[in-house]
């Protein structure tokens, strides 16, 4: 029935001119063809369409049969006949109709595909969509940055295969699909690199544009959250060939060299709509920061980069990158910013970096960025990795550009172990210059001294939470003891015995108040508790704390007066050093009033 | 190291130039590592900025235009100990042949339309630029064809540069030098004075110019951790002047923003040395004396004080502290407490007679405040019978004293000052 309803429209319109076709025939033809199809008529339709005499037939209303024929086409399996033909019928129609057409049915049909079917789609027109591209000639840069854009419109709502077992399940045929785009992109980059090489002005800008445009969207989704790293077991990783072919698509635009250095020059990618230029810009930062990942970390397309450029203008062109990259939450994004960050520090040399790079607002944005990784990351290893990488970076600063990194984190860390951390730095700093030969004089004398009085306080006087800032506490006095033993009175490099009344009086009597406050407010909490708990067991806590909305149960007393007597132990232990501090001070003084007499 | 082999032209690139060449690397050796002729692509860069390895911006440099030369680069000029993964191993030395094609001068528009160009004379120190608003102290030579129609040394502040007949190509020019940079800018008239020419040089339309300019220091924008004793006095002496402009032209919260960077710089500053300390704290002062002034003008009277307090700390019996804190304290009627003040200023400085005026005022004042109380004490007793009565009298006193207060104010105004030495 269905097929002879075909032949009957078919014979009405084999006699019919081009132009005299209605919309009437075109409905018919698509409702019979469809019809065909459903019935499980596939072979016959394909022999009407292959058949010489309905050609102008099928130019121009074959491309209604596409989304009949998509859907048969996955709901047959494999080894279906059927199957076997509407694939044939496809690329017939590739081969027919009207492109424009043909091109538009197409994308409609991919872009209403959603969820598991969106790559099964994909992966079935990329060819067919391919063919008819290339038949647009010299118009086709519309239509083929559409079809990319639309492409990667539908692939990115889905989520990136991460985990080794996600990429070799690959449910959702993504690591399957980005690969045949790629393929599917090929031809086109081709011919523009045909064209560059014929002459520098030409009319393909446009579909270098819209190839450009292409990778850029590819280094957002699914470059950016992929992992990218080698992974045993699996030799062709499908992220990583992507990102290779991808970037072998921008050194063959010519495109690598501008859009590394993009920011540093002030340029950004030219684009001929200026209104979007700037949502291009904010968009294309995550890009440009995913494309210097993979060409400095993983070295990707980097046999082609030029072996010229000093690495600390590297550095400086991927500081930018780094911290937009450090200052997203999700693990892939922020553990390629740390190692992007950690490859481009390994190439600059030991106290090679000037003071003079810290004006720019990048490289102070970044170590603030690194304590705020290193304190809040909920995840321990890129807590642990943010603590190194902040290390390298002090490391490769000169003298003068540690001291000022010092006083910049002390001031803006807020948080005691950094701050202790520090301060533990400055004294390595300080024993350094006072064991070579080489004159310091950012860790020695008045510029010390000055260093000095931001680490021996107290924030808050007396009372400063002394547990709180235990860390920093504990940091200061060490760093205080050291330079009363090492530096002699009358040596008196470090200018510590210059300024050791002010010290007593801003930080060591402070302390000394702060610790009898807090021992005594201890002491008698504890107290309190032993009397307490001869009493009954009431439950009348003063807060509850939840854990993903689970009551935590409150603390018996036994684990409360732990925890006091664990305070308590603090407070001693500061108040040792700080003895022993004070001691030593005592002792050098007198040896050195002795000496004088 | 140098060793050349052909060599054609005349001149050299100067720093900042855009420099084109081609290239071939190679390890001792023998591998080729990179060549910029299989990329076919040309390969530029911006001489002398540290872009490329030291031996490049020392090689370059030297080069003509047309000429090949080798150069062998010990890694201490090249990648050091640390290499360039993954192709240079550490402690390398690299040799290259590079051809240099062209250079030209360094075109700073956005659109790289040529219209300003940069030759760099001497180069400038550190990284930072001024930015829009930031104010600068420049010493110019404008030239067109062989006359020099404009030469001047002049602060001011980005984006005003109208003000002064800048064109504003020069004023785009400047936001990309740094300090002590010494250059030559070619504009084009598009970025001069266009089509309208300028009459006061008589400088005819569509005309190109030629500037010569010496950036001799910038405001910076910076945190207070950023910056060391010296840069800190530096800026600060550039922003006092900025706080004086702001004031003379009446912006009084733009003035104060100045002076407070000022306080929030140096007031904790430490370890200076003598020199640097007194400096400091006479900055410091004037700040905080200015400061004192913006906020009265701006009614701000409790700020005013706790000000001229800190004015007072570092120099107790200054006369302009006392005096302004007198005056605030008048303000919100305190008038004991402004006594005070006037009295010692007297007392001081015998000769200011605005404070002998004040003073003169507060007794007033003072004198019709008892009263006031003593009648509102009296009063209150028959306050029952009298409310309408009272009521009418207090208005009529409160009349009075903000006729007298507004008088006072002119009185005061005329007499005020800020600090421009110091």
């Amino acid at each position: 029935m269905a097929v002879d309803e075909l032949q009957a429209i078919i014979q009405r319109c084999q006699i019919l001119e081009e132009a005299d076709f209605k919309g009437e025939d075109f409905n018919l033809f698509q409702v019979a063809g469809q019809k065909c199809l459903e019935d499980g008529y596939a072979a016959q339709l394909l022999e009407v369409i292959q058949n010489e005499k309905n050609k102008v037939i099928v130019k121009n209303m074959g491309w209604n049969l596409v989304s009949p024929l998509v859907r048969c086409i996955l709901m047959y399996k494999q080894e279906d006949d059927k199957r076997e033909h509407c694939l044939k019928i496809l690329d017939q129609l590739a081969q027919l109709c009207n492109p424009k057409e043909l091109v538009l049915g197409l994308l409609e049909q991919i872009e209403q595909t959603s969820g598991e079917q969106v790559c099964q789609t994909v992966l079935l027109l990329l060819r067919p969509l391919q063919t008819v591209l290339l038949k647009l000639q010299h118009k086709k840069a519309y239509s083929v940055g559409l079809s990319l854009a639309m492409i990667m419109n539908q692939l990115t709502p889905l989520p990136v295969p991460y985990t080794k077992q996600q990429i070799q399940e690959d449910k959702l045929g993504l690591c399957q699909c980005c690969p045949a785009v790629v393929e599917f992109a090929k031809p086109f980059v081709n011919e523009v690199v045909k064209n560059m090489e014929k002459s520098s002005e030409y009319n393909g800008t446009e579909l270098k544009e819209e190839l450009l445009k292409f990778c850029m969207k590819s280094l957002e989704y699914p470059l950016l959250t992929a992992q990218l790293e080698q992974l045993e077991g699996i030799e062709e990783h499908p992220f990583r060939h992507f990102a290779t072919e991808i970037i072998d698509i921008l050194w063959d635009i010519r495109e690598v060299i501008p859009l590394v250095f993009s920011y540093r020059k002030g340029r950004c990618p030219d684009w001929e709509n200026e209104e979007f230029a700037d949502i291009e810009r904010k968009n294309s930062a995550d890009s440009l920061a995913c494309l210097s990942y993979l060409v400095f970390v993983q070295h990707f397309g980097i046999d082609r980069f030029p072996v010229v450029f000093s690495s600390s203008y590297l550095l400086q062109c991927n500081m930018m990158h780094i911290e937009v990259l450090l200052k997203r939450t999700e693990e892939s994004v922020l553990s390629k910013g740390l190692d992007l960050l950690e490859s481009s520090l390994l190439r600059v040399e030991d106290n090679g970096l000037l003071r003079q790079y810290l004006e720019f607002r990048d490289f102070i944005n970044v170590p603030q960025d690194l304590v705020k990784v290193m304190t809040l990351c909920p995840m321990e290893h890129l807590r642990k990795k943010s603590l190194s990488i902040l290390q390298l970076f002090i490391d490769k600063f000169d003298a003068e550009g540690k001291y000022t990194l010092f006083r910049c984190l002390l001031k803006t860390s807020n948080h005691a172990g950094v701050e202790g951390y520090i301060i533990k730095n400055i004294k390595d700093q300080i024993h350094l210059s006072l064991t070579k030969t080489r004159d310091n004089i950012w860790f020695t004398g008045h510029h010390l001294i000055s260093l000095l009085d931001l680490v021996l306080l107290l924030p808050e006087g007396a009372e400063t939470d002394l547990l709180q800032n235990s860390d920093r506490i504990m940091a200061s006095l060490n760093l205080l003891r050291y330079l009363v033993i090492k530096d002699g009175e009358s040596d008196n490099q470090t200018g510590v015995w210059t300024t050791l009344a002010k010290i007593e009086q801003n930080f060591l009597k402070p302390l000394h108040v702060g610790l009898n406050m807090s021992k005594a407010h201890y002491e008698a909490e504890i107290k309190n508790k032993k009397e307490n708990r001869k009493e009954a067991h009431s439950s009348s806590t003063v807060c509850s704390v939840s854990v993903s909305g689970e009551r935590m149960p409150a603390m018996t007393t036994e684990v409360q007066l732990q925890v006091l007597h664990s305070a308590l132990f603090t407070f001693d232990l500061i108040e040792s050093v700080l003895a022993r501090v004070e001691e030593l001070i005592e002792a050098k003084v007198k040896a050195g009033m002795d000496e004088n007499r | 190291q140098v060793i050349k082999k052909e060599g054609s032209g005349t001149e050299s690139p100067m720093i900042g130039d855009k420099v084109t060449v081609h290239y071939t690397g190679w390890l001792l050796d023998g591998t080729k590592f990179d060549s910029s002729l299989d990329r076919k692509d040309k390969f530029s860069f911006d001489l002398g900025k540290g872009e490329v390895i030291k031996a490049w911006d020392i090689a370059v440099a030297t080069m003509k235009v047309g000429e090949i030369c080798q150069i062998t680069c010990k890694p201490e000029y090249a990648y050091g100990s640390a290499g360039s993964p993954p192709k240079i191993p550490p402690n390398a030395t690299l040799i290259f042949e590079v051809k240099l094609f062209e250079f030209k001068g360094e075109d700073l528009t956005d659109d790289e339309d040529g219209g300003i160009i940069r030759r760099i004379r001497k180069k400038g120190e550190g990284y930072s630029k001024p930015n829009e608003g930031a104010l600068v102290e420049i010493q110019f030579e404008g030239r067109y064809g062989d006359r020099v129609f404009d030469r001047r040394e002049l602060r001011f502040e980005i984006g005003e540069g109208d003000n002064y007949d800048l064109p504003h190509g020069l004023e785009k020019a400047i936001q990309k030098m740094e300090k002590s940079e010494e250059s030559v800018f070619y504009l084009k008239s598009n970025y001069g004075f266009g089509s309208a020419g300028k009459e006061k040089f008589q400088i005819p339309p569509d005309a190109e110019l030629q500037y010569e300019v010496k950036l001799k220091s910038f405001e910076k924008a910076k945190e207070s951790w950023e910056m060391n004793t010296d840069e800190k006095l530096e800026q600060s002496c550039i922003v006092k002047e900025r706080g004086t402009q702001y004031f003379k032209e009446g912006k009084y919260k733009r003035a104060a923003l100045q002076y407070k960077k000022i306080v929030s710089w140096l007031e904790h500053e430490s370890g200076l040395s003598d020199e640097e300390d007194t400096k400091a704290k006479s900055l410091r002062l004037a700040a905080h004396l200015n400061l004192a002034m913006c906020h009265l003008k701006l009614k701000e009277y409790s700020q005013a004080v706790e000000n001229c307090n800190k004015a007072l700390e570092l120099d107790s019996s200054n006369e302009k502290g006392l005096f302004r804190r007198g005056e605030a304290h008048l303000a919100v009627n305190d008038f004991e407490l402004a006594r005070g003040d006037f009295q010692k200023v007297i007392q001081l400085y015998p000769s200011n007679k605005a404070a002998k005026v004040q003073l003169v005022i507060c007794q007033q004042k003072i004198r019709e405040q008892h009263e006031k109380e003593k009648k509102m004490y009296a009063k209150m007793f028959q306050r029952l019978a009298d409310k309408d009565v009272k009521s009418a009298a207090t208005l009529q006193t409160s009349h009075t004293e903000d006729a007298e207060m507004k008088d006072e104010r002119n009185g005061v105004e005329d007499k005020s000052e800020i600090d421009t030495e110091a």
